[in-house]
């Protein structure tokens, strides 16, 4: 394992000083599941200086907030999530999806912030490879084993899909992050948050936290009256697997018909991947059983599939369909 | 990495799909036959351009007219790559100087540039006539004439000879991934990088700026 000095701060304050002294050196620890591995790994990417926030008040909770949403602590387990009743109670389909992310074991150890800016999980980083987010210059899973973890929706640089399936079931909510920064508390949406490979402070990113910034919370608007949303997911193993295709979709309902949709794609690109043209589609139609083969018709138009994974579109398009039946049944 | 200055673009199998008769035709009248047809272009061309390398012998007048007219050919019978245009009029706003090196004939080389419109986009342009020689002659005599550093400047390619002659010229060798069956033989051979397309160029260069600011800001 790569040798490491670990801070533990107790206020997001000093946390954001720690890591405003030590760079891009230097990276957030809290549940480790992502970042462990890839110290153990000794990934020349890996931060040499770690900052445990697990010993920081207030970034450990779930509660409902004074309009009506919900409001989630960054460290917050994914079990705690899980298991929460008031969750379940106003958005069941996020409690579903957070079920189905990697094992029990995992979900009790991971954190909800962890799981929202998790490092891509591409066989050639996490192998060593020196790719473009391991020091190097060169996508290896643009052009060797693509099959599970890479885009099919083009690439810019690195080719490697967005393993979060957290962000793909939060923006059918429209929820929003919260971050501590030097310059005091920025509020961004989770789609603005996670748009894929970014240049950050040097780095090729998911997302667009700078190195002394700290997610500290997500906030999820109040339920809208008439919304239906649902998850599916598709993985190379049953049990528990990184998404070669997961779906979020929301569709806000006036009887039958659909005012406003949020549908969104993972496992398929190197960002939570929101179809607009499917939303306009959707768009005034009737839910019926017929809608989603014509849905289908209409999405993922800019797939770019890389050699090994044109099936991802197919299980993507699959899940939309199952997913409007699912909303229809 | 050093922030890069300058891209040095052969055409053949880097700005535009090029038949690859041509370039076989020209080896089998020039040297005879050497192996049977290479379906690939680029890999075709750098056959020949190898043979031409090797020559004791220069070419005489009848030769070069030959292989010029060939190569003229082969530039009507190719097709741009979409994405060329786009990337150099970014690169072109980022201030990179983007360079047409290589050992097609001068004939050739204007042809090309003139058939898809590209001299806006150029800071300057050699050729195997320019350079007198194939191969690293043209990118080391572009270098020179442009008053360019060596580790400012980037080859691109899509084969294992162009990623030695960019060694030999001193420049960062950087695949055009083209195919990926081929890009992961040549990935074996440490390029400084590669690219899918060149639409990704302008992104690349940026992250090494970008990387070599931090390691400056470094204490």
């Amino acid at each position: 394992m790569k040798k490491v000095s670990i801070y533990r701060p107790t206020t997001v304050d000093e946390a954001i000083q720690i890591l405003s002294q030590h760079g891009s050196s230097a990276a957030v620890y809290a549940g480790g599941t992502d970042l462990l591995v890839r110290l153990k790994n000794r990934l020349e990417q890996a931060p040499s200086y770690l900052v445990d926030i697990k010993k920081i008040d207030h970034l450990r909770y779930i509660k409902e907030d004074a309009q009506g949403g919900v409001e989630i602590g960054a460290a917050t387990k994914l079990a705690e999530l899980a298991d929460s009743k008031l969750l379940q109670e106003k958005y069941p389909m996020l409690v579903e999806a957070i079920g189905k992310i990697s094992s029990p074991e995992l979900r009790n150890a991971s954190t909800l912030g962890g799981d929202l800016l998790q490092e891509v999980w591409c066989q050639y980083l996490r192998g060593g490879y020196s790719c473009w987010r391991n020091g190097g210059y060169l996508c290896y899973g643009a052009i060797g084993d693509n099959s599970y973890y890479h885009s099919a929706m083009g690439g810019r640089l690195c080719y490697a899909v967005y393993p979060g399936d957290a962000a793909t079931a939060l923006i059918p909510f429209d929820a929003r992050a919260k971050l501590a920064t030097p310059q005091g508390e920025k509020e961004l949406s989770v789609e603005q948050m996670v748009p894929g490979d970014m240049l950050v402070d040097g780095k090729i990113q998911s997302h667009v936290v700078r190195y002394n910034e700290i997610l500290t919370s997500v906030v999820v608007p109040p339920p809208k009256p008439g919304v239906r949303a649902s998850f599916e997911k598709l993985r190379p193993r049953g049990v528990w697997d990184f998404a070669m295709a997961s779906l979020g979709i929301s569709l806000q309902l006036r009887d039958k018909t659909i005012e406003d949709s949020r549908v969104v794609f993972g496992g398929i690109s190197g960002k939570p991947y929101r179809d607009a043209a499917v939303e306009a589609f959707l768009k005034g139609k009737t839910l019926n059983a017929d809608l989603g083969e014509q849905a289908v018709s209409v999405a993922l138009a800019g797939a770019a599939p890389l050699k090994y994974n044109a099936t991802k579109i197919d299980m993507a398009k699959g899940l939309l369909a199952s997913g409007l039946a699912r909303l229809n049944a | 990495m050093q922030p890069i200055e300058a891209l040095l673009l052969e055409p053949v199998g880097c700005l535009a799909e090029f038949p690859s008769a041509p370039f076989h035709e020209i080896t089998v009248r020039l040297f005879g036959p050497k192996g049977k047809a290479i379906s690939s272009a680029s890999r075709s061309y750098w056959r020949l351009l190898n043979l031409m390398d090797a020559t004791k012998t220069p070419l005489d007048v009848e030769q070069k007219n030959l292989a010029e007219t060939l190569e003229v050919e082969a530039v009507h019978a190719s097709s741009l790559y979409e994405d060329v245009v786009p990337a150099l009029a970014e690169l072109k706003s980022m201030g990179i100087r983007v360079f047409v090196v290589s050992s097609l004939s001068r004939r050739a080389v204007l042809k090309f540039i003139e058939r898809n419109s590209l001299g806006e986009f150029l800071s300057g342009v050699c050729t195997r006539d320019d350079a007198d020689g194939v191969k690293s002659a043209p990118l080391v005599t572009a270098l020179g004439r442009a008053f360019l550093a060596r580790e400012s400047a980037m080859f691109l390619t899509d084969t294992l000879d162009g990623v030695k002659t960019a060694r030999s010229a001193g420049v960062h060798p950087i695949l055009m991934m083209n195919d990926p069956d081929e890009a992961q033989r040549l990935a074996m051979h440490n390029p400084a990088g590669g690219v899918i397309s060149l639409h990704e160029m302008p992104d690349f260069l940026r992250v090494i700026a970008a990387q070599y600011k931090r390691t400056l800001r470094k204490p």
